[in-house]
């Protein structure tokens, strides 16, 4: 049997669907995992192993009926800690709700339920899904599996660590100005920011009503797909919530990149920031990559990535101060400094300001759409940097805005971050791949493409990759 | 605008008109680098874009009546 502590969800599936393994014997081998090494990352605020055994048994009699659900049935998974769980508090890592408790699921978590997925806990987060690796909050932040003393990325820290960290083979994420990459990248795993509108957003603590996205997180980019697609969907109850039929992702997944034409956002990191060499090195490897499995790249150009940095973060700054505009007056001291960085600028923003900004998103999407014309796809950096030591709130400030992501929160179109392979020091480097609204197949397919060509993705093959395999067992 | 001593008095007037006279208090250097950063303006957008032209957030009426 292979390691369970590795196994993908679609390894997993396939050897539930034939009875060669146990939902309840994965979710135990998983639970004991955590309780022995999350105490070394802090992944998980709340473990929620009564409900996971219960929701195994079932899938365990459901599976022996014949009652197969599909390919989460039985599949262990964790998800950050803004998605409501009925009965359980949603605390967003944060004192100010640390006494929550949902009474009902978020529609991402109802799917999953009738998918027969099994939740084995709820993640840590950057307080309110914003801000950072915080010291002064009622929970310790996520550390990163790479090097406990980095940052694990975030906001979603929590299921990128426990992803890395070998403790879930699929995690749920919310992403605003790129909270599921981030980690995705930091972490070394995959991890997809969808298309506005095709997750749900019910029941997910909101931080930027026009820029959120729920998406998913995994090690490998066929476990992505599955649980994209155990999540997208319309949901009657979310007005953001698109009604057009999630498209089929996964039976042109293995299809090549031949012929593909592919544009190369390089002037955000070589000429609008200085980005870091390695990183840079592992984005032009990729490329050599995505060439040498016949796609044609090309170097395009969009707006600098300064306006695109302004855009987002003048929008999520007044939206996020809407929301938490009455704590922030009563009670400021409850938050975490970093989350009041993020979050007091929006007092201060004119109305004319966020309208221009709103203006701004929409003359920026209009020359994505041009760059775009002709092309499946562009690539480009996640981060600028390296994952920074998570005790320095110094270099954690600087590197906030350092990254590439933000921008397709702003466009609303898909984008995924792949691992590119390891930095001199070990740590995980990452690239990009993004496309226009609804465009998810073909991000995957270039993604699965590339990760099965170099080699980058932990977990499917991990000891066929002596450099991810000793970094990561070092870090163990 | 001219200088330090006058920006923090328009942060303390715009804080306090806020209601976050205790954010102040409690954390005054962060109030007023959430000032500068809330008060800065937008950079240049591309050319060809009016605020007469790109109308941004648009109202759809008939949305309320697909609600029901």
């Amino acid at each position: 049997m292979t390691d369970l502590a590795w196994l993908s969800v679609a390894e997993g599936s396939a050897l539930l669907r034939e009875k060669k393994l146990s939902p309840v014997e994965w979710a135990r081998a998983l639970l004991d995992r955590i309780a022995a090494r999350d105490p070394h990352y802090n992944a998980f605020l709340a473990v929620t192993a009564d409900l996971a055994l219960q929701e195994a048994r079932t899938a365990e009699t459901e599976i022996a009926r014949a009652n197969w659900r599909g390919p989460m049935h039985g599949v262990p998974y964790a998800a950050k800690d803004i998605f409501d769980v009925a009965g359980l508090p949603t605390t967003c890592h944060s004192k100010i709700r640390k006494d929550h408790r949902a009474t009902s699921d978020a529609f991402v978590i109802r799917k999953l339920r009738h998918a027969g997925a099994v939740l084995l806990g709820k993640t840590a987060l950057h307080e309110f899904a914003t801000g950072g690796p915080a010291f002064d909050l009622p929970w310790p932040p996520a550390r990163n599996p790479w090097s406990r003393e980095h940052h694990p990325g975030g906001s979603s820290s929590g299921s990128g660590a426990a992803l890395a960290a070998g403790l879930v083979p699929a995690a749920l994420g919310t992403d605003t100005g790129g909270s599921v990459r981030n980690p995705a990248t930091c972490c070394g795993i995959v991890g997809l920011k969808p298309t506005y509108g095709a997750v749900s957003l019910s029941g997910v603590f909101p931080l930027t009503y026009s820029l959120d996205h729920v998406g998913p997180m995994t090690r490998n980019v066929e476990d992505n797909v599955i649980l994209f697609h155990a999540i997208a969907g319309h949901d009657p109850g979310d007005p953001t919530s698109t009604s057009r039929a999630v498209a089929d992702c996964l039976s042109g997944l293995d299809g090549g990149i031949k012929g593909l034409r592919i544009g190369l956002i390089e002037h955000f990191y070589i000429e609008d920031a200085a980005a870091d060499p390695e990183q840079v090195r592992g984005i032009e490897r990729a490329v050599d990559v995505l060439r040498s499995l016949g796609a044609e790249v090309q170097a395009i150009r969009v707006p600098p990535l300064a306006l695109w940095t302004d855009c987002n973060r003048t929008i999520h700054a007044a939206e996020a101060y809407a929301i938490h505009e009455r704590d922030l007056r009563e009670r400021p001291e409850d938050f975490a400094a970093l989350t009041r960085a993020r979050m007091l600028p929006g007092a201060f923003i004119p109305a004319s300001k966020y309208i221009k900004a709103q203006q701004l998103r929409a003359a920026l999407c209009r020359e994505f759409a041009r760059a775009m014309r002709g092309l499946d796809a562009v690539v480009t950096l996640s981060s600028l940097f390296l994952p920074c030591r998570i005790d320095d709130p110094a270099a954690i400030a600087r590197t906030y805005d350092q990254q590439c992501r933000l921008v397709f929160n702003v466009t609303g179109g898909p984008a995924i971050s792949v691992p590119t392979g390891l930095s001199q020091s070990g740590l995980p480097l990452a690239m990009q791949i993004a496309s226009r609204a609804f465009a998810e197949p073909v991000v995957y397919r270039i993604a699965q493409a590339y990760c099965a060509a170099a080699g980058t993705c932990i977990g499917a093959e991990p000891r066929t990759q002596p450099r991810l395999v000793t970094a990561r067992t070092a870090a163990e | 605008m001219s200088g330090p001593a006058t920006i923090s008095d328009r942060v303390r007037a715009l804080a306090e008109q806020e209601g976050l006279g205790r954010a102040l208090q409690l954390f005054p250097e962060q109030v007023q680098a959430a000032a500068e950063r809330g008060l800065r303006p937008l950079g240049e957008a591309p050319v060809g874009t009016s605020p007469i032209l790109s109308p941004a957030p648009v109202f759809d009426p008939l949305r309320f009546e697909r609600d029901q």
